[in-house]
């Protein structure tokens, strides 16, 4: 089985890295494409060994699952491009928030009857085979098309079945969880450095004590609110800090968190869905694909080709 | 536990001496008659002879004629109490003090020294049989007087034995912890009227929905968050209403609440 990526930003990058450590799939079975050779990650997956190219369509061609790992406003400019070449056997599977499988299927149906769409929700923890990932099959996709996607995603962390009105919580939740931690963990290394620890230290231990709280749930039958009464012993320590927490609403500042990620995400969608894209993506986007056609013209000269002519060359 | 020829006294007929009263009578281990109460006035002590229990104006005779003694009056006239009826307390008394903010300590200080000593903190719903108490025993009081007292009680609700230095919880806690909840009761109450409910339904509801969801609190045994839980379906009311809760910190708030009270109780109890 090979694996293509259109687009080598950190999500090709994780899922490549998570794919390659877990021995799921060679290096060499992998395909990315992206215009921008300049992305820090492009570099990072060439010396992984997977196949980069700047051509879309030969991403395409060398592989059976498509993954669209582009920013949510591209998704339909890659569907124009690449979709005459999508062949009944391939699975594209879409890892962009807020894009709906029926506009996926939608755009991909002029140029095939019955395109294979998977939706999928994952994470950067992918990277070190800690993600946690959900998707929903889409109109063609078979019962073991989503269990191939579930077995490559199940290779690098956590990987379920859901119906697709539950991605846009997946989303808030464990899509834009990491930098909710992320952001708690460089907090609690200040605390940690106020109180006297060096920086280093402060985070290490920090990240542990995340790691271990968050392992000792998923492995244990017990409730989240029992966990934490276990470690407050009465008049001790933890309680007061607990109590500092409750007093600056921790608890709905999170639920908003999760609450606000999911409304964007839905609001990315409803734009999407009236395709009213920000004119700074079309301009780039634009200009990639001229860069992707005449790549021997220097970046100057490319501001001046006009749109006109651009669209004449298109084959 | 049979106590057929235990003759219990009561120093003080108040409301809180009424709720454990008709606790032990319910109990039925002590016949009403063997209870004898003692108050300044007449105002109290009728309602005691109506459920068949002895009254008087003299502290003494209580003494005299009982072996287990509740004293139950106002902290500021307690110490007075105890200077009258110090002579007549002897090692074969039980006395247990429902005073708050008055230390073992404190009271075997105004007691002589044998006098076996106990000290309870009750709360307002042993009136009606509910209530929460906690207990501790001073230097001369043993398993056997922990015991008794303990079966005694239990029909008045839930009875522990505890450290001294968590009576001053148990007030902050449970003991104003009642006010809380009833504070709580008039908020739920009064959502519902500005939703168009009318008020007196509204406030049977809130208190049933409280006894309810204690009483599943009780005997399920199941953590509180776990409970919360289950009642929150994904993307129902339930949860959208805690978000509300959690905004308004509600929890810390509690703590807070628990705390002062808490600390305040410390305080009163040194002055």
């Amino acid at each position: 089985m090979s694996v293509g990526f259109i687009g080598a930003g950190q999500l090709a990058f994780a899922l490549a890295r998570g794919f390659t450590a877990a021995g799921i799939l060679a290096a060499h079975k992998i395909t990315a494409s992206s215009p921008d050779t300049d992305l820090p990650t492009v570099s990072g997956l060439r010396k992984m060994g997977v196949n980069f190219t700047v051509s879309n369509k030969d991403t395409v061609k060398n592989s059976d699952v498509l993954f669209l790992a582009v920013k949510p406003p591209i998704i339909p400019f890659i569907l124009d491009e690449v979709g005459p070449d999508i062949e009944a056997r391939h699975i594209v599977v879409s890892c962009a928030a807020g894009v709906t499988i029926s506009s996926i299927e939608k755009k991909l149906s002029t140029f095939c009857p019955t395109p294979k769409v998977i939706r999928c929700m994952t994470n950067t923890p992918v990277v070190v085979r800690e993600g946690a990932t959900v998707y929903a099959t889409g109109t063609h996709a078979d019962v073991e098309d989503g269990k191939l996607l579930e077995q490559l995603m199940a290779s690098v962390g956590f990987c379920t079945e859901v119906e697709e009105d539950l991605i846009d919580a997946v989303t808030g939740l464990s899509g834009s969880g990491p930098a909710y931690a992320f952001t708690a963990l460089d907090a609690l290394a200040d605390g940690g450095v106020k109180m006297g620890l060096p920086r280093r230290l402060a985070v290490r231990l920090g990240a542990q004590a995340l790691l271990g709280a968050a392992k000792m749930l998923l492995e244990s039958e017990q409730h989240p609110g029992q966990l934490k009464d276990n470690v407050c012993s009465p008049g001790g320590a933890t309680i007061h800090a607990l109590h500092f927490l409750e007093s600056g609403g921790f608890r709905s500042l999170l639920i908003n968190a999760v609450e606000a990620s999911c409304i964007r995400t839905r609001e990315l969608q409803h734009l999407a869905d009236q395709e009213k894209i920000s004119p700074a993506a079309i301009k780039k986007t634009l200009l990639d694909k001229v860069k992707l056609e005449s790549p021997s013209l220097s970046v100057a000269s490319v501001n001046k080709v006009s749109l006109f002519t651009n669209k004449s060359k298109k084959n | 536990m049979e106590v057929p020829e235990l003759w219990v006294g009561f120093v003080g007929a108040g409301r809180m001496a009424g709720g454990l009263v008709r606790g032990l009578l319910q109990a039925g281990k002590v016949p009403a008659s063997n209870i004898l109460a003692s108050a300044p006035s007449d105002k109290n002590l009728g309602a005691w002879r109506e459920l068949g229990c002895r009254t008087t104006h003299c502290n003494l005779e209580v003494v005299h004629r009982s072996t287990l003694v509740f004293l139950a009056t106002k902290p500021h006239i307690l110490p007075g109490v105890l200077e009258e009826i110090r002579p007549a307390v002897g090692s074969h008394h039980i006395v247990v003090s429902l005073v708050a903010g008055v230390t073992i300590q404190t009271l075997q200080r105004l007691l002589p020294p044998w006098t076996k000593v106990l000290r309870i903190m009750p709360n307002l719903p042993c009136v009606v049989q509910a209530g929460a108490m906690v207990f501790s025993r001073g230097n001369n009081a043993g398993d056997e007087e922990a015991t008794l007292l303990k079966s005694l009680l239990s029909s008045c609700g839930l009875c522990e034995e505890v450290p001294e230095s968590y009576i001053d919880i148990h007030t902050g806690l449970s003991g104003s912890g009642v006010a809380y909840v009833y504070l709580f009761a008039e908020a739920l109450a009064e959502g519902a009227v500005k939703m168009g409910m009318p008020g007196a339904l509204a406030s049977r509801i809130a208190a049933q929905t409280l006894l309810g969801a204690a009483k599943m609190l009780l005997e399920t045994g199941e953590h509180p968050a776990k409970l919360r839980g289950d009642v929150c379906t994904p993307g129902g009311t339930t949860i959208y209403a805690l978000h509300q809760l959690e905004k308004g910190a509600l929890r810390a708030t509690v703590m807070n609440a628990v705390e002062a009270a808490t600390n305040r109780a410390c305080d009163m109890a040194k002055d």
